[in-house]
């Protein structure tokens, strides 16, 4: 199947209404001087095994990396991966090198504290495999988790909206007048493999660059369209109480829900995921709540595939 | 350093494949006189090292990446590397190519399994490879990509049986690549730098005279005429570097 072969389900705030199209047509739904704005983080294979002193093997799965400091959740290498404990002071054979366990997270104390790698993204280049849950039975190659215009490696996880975009999709839509920006945003992991951990919620600070072309784009554009919640929460970091963007990078710590304004950013091209996940509450910043549940209830009776390798949701 | 004395492609990001000898090797030291950050690849890692020192004395800035590019993960790896490192690139030369077996058989007895590893080195990795980095360039709407050709890929030579069939799809994915490319800032061309003196040259031609062949520094400042003058003219085409040099 084509990258871009994916249905689109389109939310319009203003008429309430949704409709049901191709993302191949997206072009029909967006005007000349809207801006697209994509996350040109390239993803890592951010799942490497690390050995214990006593012998066993567990996966390790890179969540922060700070120079000096990885935060990772460590699980069973098997399915369901479930959550592993360490030992403070614990010492781990990764990719060929060693680390240490300096100690839990307090805020998430199941991200494990160790010692940054040494050449770290070239021994996970080496030796790393992209995280994959329950729902991908078999690996996948990690191009298949890319999008099409991935840049800068450092995202645990594809920022998925725009994996279903095709370069003939955005040069169509370019013809047709429609802006193109990127940010830069490193994802962090969208599960603790851990149901009551993950229905909090939990939120960890993310890396995000936004150029100062980029910023300009997005003042000078009418229409703003977010391509995946990542952007959205990069582009609204760097927005002031004036409805601007500036130029900015460092770690982000936003979060978005209900009542959330929304300074920048006019539409959102997401995915579907679970009700439980932030990405819901992120939406909720966009829809209100009647809405959101009967996009999501459509979405289920319109058989709409979901995660990441899913189809897709417009909100405008 | 430029002919004005100015380096022409400062602040430019260049990623160059069999980096190691011949005329990847000349094009990472051109590349490096003109200003241009380098990510350089091949196999062998101590002759790449080698010529990464040879820039770094010329005081320019490097990446070293030893790799073999028939793996995807390898591919991958130079890739973030290179990525990681400068954040982008500007020019991506497509210079690793495999001869195949020598003396050059005739397809005739050509071994199958040879012959599939000179497409895979020689077409299959430069798509690729471009693949992974062109997007990019499409977001910054900048970018000159170069396939490195031969004339075997125009003219039959009997014994040159996969290299010839390779350069001549290798020239097939510049046109191609390039019509899709129409209106947008970035450049494709395939380009021929002649008969060069270099190790493949020996192995293909042994009793070749090397004063009737170009030394690969001399056709290293031929590419460095395309790149500075991206002319929109010859984009997708097939270009001499010869002719480039008058």
């Amino acid at each position: 199947m084509r990258r871009d072969g994916v249905r689109l389900m389109v939310i319009d705030r203003t008429a309430q209404s949704i409709r049901h199209a191709r993302l191949a047509e997206l072009g029909s739904f967006l005007c000349p001087g809207d801006l697209l704005v994509v996350n040109r983080s390239r993803t890592i294979p951010a799942a490497v095994a690390a050995r214990r002193g006593e012998g066993d093997i567990v996966q390790l799965r890179l969540c922060v990396r700070h120079a000096e400091e990885w935060h990772v959740l460590c699980v069973n290498p098997d399915p369901p991966h479930a959550n592993v404990a360490l030992h403070v002071g614990e010492r781990l054979r990764v990719a060929g090198t060693e680390t240490a366990v300096r100690g839990r997270r307090a805020d998430l104390p199941l991200l494990w504290r160790i010692d940054a790698l040494r050449d770290g993204i070239e021994r996970m280049l080496r030796s790393g495999e992209p995280i994959r849950y329950s729902y991908v039975p078999e690996p996948v190659p990690l191009s298949h988790y890319e999008t099409v215009y991935a840049n800068e490696p450092g995202s645990a996880e594809t920022p998925s909206a725009g994996r279903s975009l095709s370069w003939e999709l955005l040069l169509d839509l370019h013809r047709q007048g429609v802006g193109l920006s990127d940010i830069l945003l490193h994802t962090g992991l969208s599960s603790l493999q851990d149901d009551a951990a993950d229905a909090e919620h939990p939120l960890f600070e993310e890396w995000f660059a936004v150029s100062p072309n980029a910023a300009e784009a997005v003042n000078r554009a009418p229409r703003v369209i977010a391509v995946g919640t990542t952007v959205v929460r990069a582009l609204e970091t760097a927005a002031g109480h004036d409805g601007q963007a500036s130029a900015m990078e460092g770690w982000t710590r936003l979060r978005l829900g209900p009542g959330s304004p929304l300074r920048v950013v006019d539409g959102l091209l997401t995915g579907f995921h679970e009700p439980q996940a932030s990405h819901f509450d992120l939406l909720r910043a966009f829809l209100d709540e009647p809405l959101l549940d009967r996009a999501y209830r459509e979405a289920i009776a319109e058989r709409y595939l979901w995660h990441e390798f899913g189809d897709l949701c417009l909100i405008l | 350093m430029g002919e004005l004395g100015t380096a022409r492609l400062g602040g430019k990001v260049a990623l160059i494949t069999g980096a190691s000898r011949g005329l990847g090797q000349a094009l990472a030291m051109a590349f490096a006189r003109e200003g241009a950050a380098l990510a350089l690849c091949a196999r062998g890692a101590s002759a790449l090292d080698e010529v990464a020192r040879a820039v770094v004395e010329l005081g320019g800035e490097v990446l070293a990446v030893s790799a073999d590019l028939r793996s995807s993960r390898d591919l991958e790896r130079l890739v973030a590397l290179t990525l990681d490192r400068f954040h982008r690139v500007d020019i991506l030369v497509n210079n690793a190519s495999e001869l195949g077996p020598t003396p050059l058989p005739y397809l005739a007895d050509y071994p199958p399994a040879a012959f599939e590893d000179v497409l895979k080195v020689n077409l299959v990795t430069p798509f690729r490879l471009t693949q992974a980095v062109i997007g990019g360039m499409l977001l910054r709407n900048h970018g000159v990509v170069i396939n490195v050709t031969s004339d075997a890929a125009v003219t039959g030579y009997p014994g040159w049986g996969a290299y010839a069939v390779s350069k001549a799809a290798l020239e097939g994915l510049t046109r191609t690549w390039s019509a899709e490319l129409a209106g947008t800032g970035l450049r494709m061309y395939a380009v021929d730098p002649g008969d060069m003196d270099t190790d493949m040259h020996r192995a293909a031609i042994p009793d070749a005279d090397p004063s009737e062949l170009a030394r690969p520094d001399d056709v290293a400042h031929a590419f460095i005429q395309l790149v500075t003058s991206a002319e929109p003219a010859l984009a997708g085409q097939r270009v001499e570097a010869a002719a480039l040099d008058r």
